[in-house]
């Protein structure tokens, strides 16, 4: 009965969509790390005035962006997007940042009227958001944050038509933007000689990164001190179908060279394309499966420079070590959990076995998917466990999966006694994914039997039940009914096989006292003796009683 | 003319030149849509010198260089930012070319372009 197809059914869910409260938990992990990032960026501010306070403005104007949404209720993403591009624009310090200011703007404007975005509608919105930025100069810089935010845009584009996973898409549009960033030296001269990339460009990568650590439940150090800690759970970016491919980039110089042109078709080759130049010298860089593709397109159109082609394999994997990703074990930290109780008594023996947030509901009162949400996003723990503890629970729980922008799973226990049996089997020096299983595994080694009264009369499962009598669930199935509370318990706990089990526990009801409940224990007592028999308070609405045999 | 004196002669730079350098920063400067000829009628025209370049306008006085620039700007930005960061690219690409001091760079906002409405 253990290792029922559990690791079928607690796989960690895609992230389908981003309501208003998740899009702000994005804007705060993206300015928490363009904060810890802010030196470093000034540092690289070169262009187009070399006064160092690149990273400061960016940090200003999302601040700013922060401070307009941070105490809203809202759910409605596009509304929060509004507010919150208001509040960049209001803050905008700086070049840098009158730049990420419009970037914003046209992201909220294409957001408009949206209660949540999906992958179609934040490719739509990050295509909006490049353009926009774009449509705020004469003469648009290339190697600028603009380029970064054009190269996102179009991996957004592609990414969406390949997942509609929201993080496996942020991590596409991450190394997109770092790709590009690398890229700003090559397109802008001033870069070169001074040997940085582009400052504004960074910031920009720097935000997207924040949200997707947040996404992936990494750490975001909110200080220099934790830069030492910070471990990164390594996930390499799932390559497409034609695998990584190869890095192209080269120079096209020719006569009247029609850019859009090269770009629509480069674009159409393969992912994170860069095209920019005029007509006498155009930059290409693509990554495509095959590199003859792009290159031999290019000498169509004229004689071409600087060709280079590296394998992306590689280029990823240096990537990732730059970005220190050392998989670390989880910490007591990084895993919260989430269970659904009814009753004072059942929520603090929960809460005594480390549960850190209780939503309360059960038989009669389901939760809402929004109401587990907030819950396991109110957690400062990266990575959420649900316990349902309801079978009509479990489905409103895999939903907040899909929609949480941190990672949560469902172990979905159907009652009160799975929840517990499952919480037990917790080890928080084991990470996310075997806590899953483990938990998963043990609650199925429980038994669960419930003792209720009857709201109706009816026939199920063989058994005669009439209004008001006293019935007995074993595993949810209803196996015995009784006038008296008493003879129901120990006919249900003969039903459950209770003699070859080692330890009954009695979970007493709101309407039941204590000395009722001790009473009964001492009755089970005479027919088990050589089981342990348990008495606690669970204060739970309709159920005398809950029992739990192992 | 902006002047500075060398061994073998001397280096003239005309108001004029210093203008297309400004006006290739300002069109540069993130936020700025295009420059705007000024109302020449309410224009007063400097007594040193003067030169214009599509709403630029440099003048030198002992060797101190000051440009106005009459600028459109992209609604929807904060202006107040785009045109500090006008005065600080003009400011630093003519400096960064010449050498020469620009004790000030005034932006006047003469419109708006409104691409988008929110």
């Amino acid at each position: 009965m253990a290792d029922k197809e559990s690791s079928t059914v607690v796989q960690q869910h895609p992230r389908l969509g981003t309501d208003g409260q998740g899009f702000k938990r994005l804007i705060k992990a993206a300015l928490a790390w363009l904060q810890y990032h802010q030196n470093a960026i000034n540092v690289l501010n070169v262009y187009p005035v070399p006064d160092g306070d690149t990273g400061t403005n960016m940090v200003l104007t999302m601040q700013s962006a922060w401070n307009e949404i941070k105490d809203s209720p809202e759910h409605n993403v596009g509304r929060v997007a509004h507010r919150m591009a208001h509040g960049a624009l209001m803050g905008a310090r700086g070049n840098s940042g009158v730049i990420l200011s419009q970037v914003w703007r046209g992201f909220a404007r294409s957001l408009d009227g949206k209660k949540v975005y999906r992958a179609p509608e934040l490719a739509a919105a990050c295509r909006e958001a490049a353009a926009t930025a774009y449509k705020g100069v004469v003469k648009p810089v290339e190697g600028t944050i603009l380029t970064v935010a054009r190269a996102v845009a179009d991996s957004a584009t592609r990414a969406e038509k390949d997942t509609d996973d929201l993080a496996r898409m942020l991590e596409r549009m991450v190394f997109a933007a770092h790709e590009a960033v690398m890229l700003t030296p090559s397109l802008l001269p001033v870069l070169k000689e001074a040997g940085v990339v582009d400052a504004g460009g960074q910031g920009l990568f720097v935000i997207l990164e924040g949200m997707l650590r947040h996404m992936r439940g990494e750490p975001i150090a909110e200080d220099a001190q934790m830069a030492d800690a910070v471990h990164l759970i390594a996930t390499e970016v799932e390559p497409g179908e034609a695998g990584y491919g190869y890095d192209v980039q080269f120079l096209i110089v020719g006569q009247s060279l029609d850019v859009d042109q090269v770009r629509q078709r480069i674009t159409e080759m393969g992912e994170c394309p860069l095209v920019v130049g005029d007509p006498e010298t155009v930059k290409v860089h693509v990554h495509v499966p095959d590199p003859g593709v792009p290159i031999s397109y290019g000498a169509g159109l004229g004689s071409l420079r600087d060709v280079v082609v590296e394998d992306m394999q590689a280029q990823y994997r240096d990537f990732i070590a730059e970005r220190d990703l050392t998989p670390a074990p989880a910490t007591s930290q990084e895993i919260g959990v989430v269970a659904v109780v009814m009753g004072d008594g059942l929520a603090s023996v929960f809460q005594s076995l480390g549960v850190e947030a209780i939503v309360r509901g059960g038989q009669t009162m389901n939760p809402s998917t929004q109401d587990l949400l907030e819950a396991a996003e109110s957690l400062p723990a990266r990575q959420v466990i649900l316990l349902p503890n309801n079978g009509n629970v479990i489905l409103a729980a895999e939903q907040a999966c899909e929609l949480g922008d941190k990672p949560i799973a469902v172990v979905p226990s159907r009652s009160i006694p799975q929840g517990l049996a499952a919480l037990l089997a917790i080890n928080y020096q084991a990470d996310f994914e075997t806590n899953v299983d483990v938990m998963a595994s043990m609650m199925e080694d429980v038994k669960t039997g419930e003792v209720t009264t009857a709201t109706r009369s009816a026939t199920i499962n063989g058994v005669k039940v009439t209004d008001g009598q006293i019935i007995g669930l074993h595993d949810g199935d209803l196996k015995v009914a009784g006038t008296k509370v008493e003879q129901v318990v120990l006919a249900l706990l003969a039903e459950m096989d209770a003699a070859q089990c080692e330890i009954i526990t009695l979970y007493y009801g709101a309407d039941v006292s204590e000395d009722d409940a001790i009473a009964l224990a001492d009755l089970l007592q005479q027919t088990w003796s050589d089981q342990e028999i348990e008495v606690v308070f669970g204060g739970q609405p309709h159920y005398h009683y809950i029992l739990s045999v192992e | 003319m902006s002047e500075q004196e060398h061994s073998l002669g001397r280096i003239e730079v005309s108001p004029t030149a210093i203008a297309s350098i400004a006006d290739e920063a300002v069109l540069a400067c993130y936020g700025v849509v295009g420059t705007a000829a000024k109302n020449l009628a309410v224009g007063v025209v400097s007594a040193v010198s003067s030169a214009r370049k599509r709403g630029i306008e440099v003048r030198v006085e002992e060797g101190r260089i000051s440009i106005d620039v009459y600028v459109i700007i992209e609604y929807g930005t904060r202006i107040v930012a785009v045109a500090r960061s006008v005065m600080n690219v003009v400011k630093f690409s003519v400096e960064r070319a010449l050498g020469i001091p620009v004790v000030e760079v005034n932006v006047h906002v003469e419109g708006l372009r409104v691409s988008d409405i929110d």
